[in-house]
């Protein structure tokens, strides 16, 4: 794996994150209606987001097997499920974190298999 | 009725049902993409070429319907819980293509899902309990 490959897989992975963490704290604050300043922007981040992130996997499966590449997205859901508890203040219980480490190491295996 | 529309917007079936259409809509996309494979247009590495098949249309709109049963959810449930529990679509994936595709699964792919079930009931468990608290 080359280096920019490697930024590339980080980047594709941290723009995921960043979008889904950016589209729950939209979907929150549309409670207070669709046109607040806060939901726009959440909103439309995390859309660009996930957009930038769809784009990348798609460029980097013209270079990587889907084989390669996919155990990588497996791991977000430890750290999609870390950062929701650090940055939205959600409540992380030991066995939240443990189920999500199981998914984790499943979704791997599925992958690598 | 209104109790089957009620439980239709539980978002814990949300998650469920989030899971089940993309799960359809993969099978669609891998359906039309097979059926276009042949095509030998200079831009088919971008997956444009699969739009002529009426199935892909199809994969796209459940994509859609999945992408808002997704936003709902997350309006509803906290993303920490919400999320490893839509992984319950690698479970979905392999049996649908295994059974509607007839594609092969291996043993070690069958201990994956096996460790994602596990995961999902231990995420799933104590968040059951606090719902039947309230």
């Amino acid at each position: 794996m080359s280096g920019l490959s490697a930024f590339l897989i980080l980047f594709s992975l941290v723009t995921f994150v960043v979008g889904q963490l950016f589209l729950k704290r939209g979907m929150e604050a549309s409670a207070c209606g669709w046109r607040t300043r806060r939901f726009i922007f959440s909103f439309g981040t995390g859309i660009v987001s996930m957009t930038i992130s769809f784009f990348l996997t798609v460029g980097l499966l013209r270079h990587l097997d889907l084989s390669y590449l996919y155990p990588f997205q497996g791991l977000t859901v430890i750290i999609i499920t870390l950062l929701a508890g650090f940055s939205l203040r959600e409540t992380l219980t030991m066995q939240l974190t443990i189920g999500s480490l199981l998914i984790t190491a499943g979704v791997v295996l599925v992958s690598l298999s | 009725m209104w109790q089957l529309w009620r439980g239709f917007l539980n978002p814990r079936f949300q998650i469920f049902f989030g899971a089940v259409v993309v799960t359809a809509s993969e099978l669609f996309l891998k359906r039309g993409a097979t059926a276009t494979a042949g095509s030998a247009e200079s831009w088919g590495w971008t997956g444009l070429a699969s739009l002529r098949s009426p199935f892909v249309w199809v994969g796209i709109a459940l994509v859609i319907v999945s992408l808002l049963s997704w936003l709902y959810v997350l309006k509803h449930l906290p993303l920490s819980i919400a999320f490893p529990l839509s992984n319950v679509v690698h479970v979905f994936v392999p049996i649908a293509s295994w059974f509607f595709l007839g594609e092969v699964i291996s043993s070690r792919r069958w201990c994956g899902i096996a460790l994602v079930l596990i995961g999902l009931i231990v995420v799933a468990k104590p968040f059951a309990k606090i719902e039947e608290r309230l």
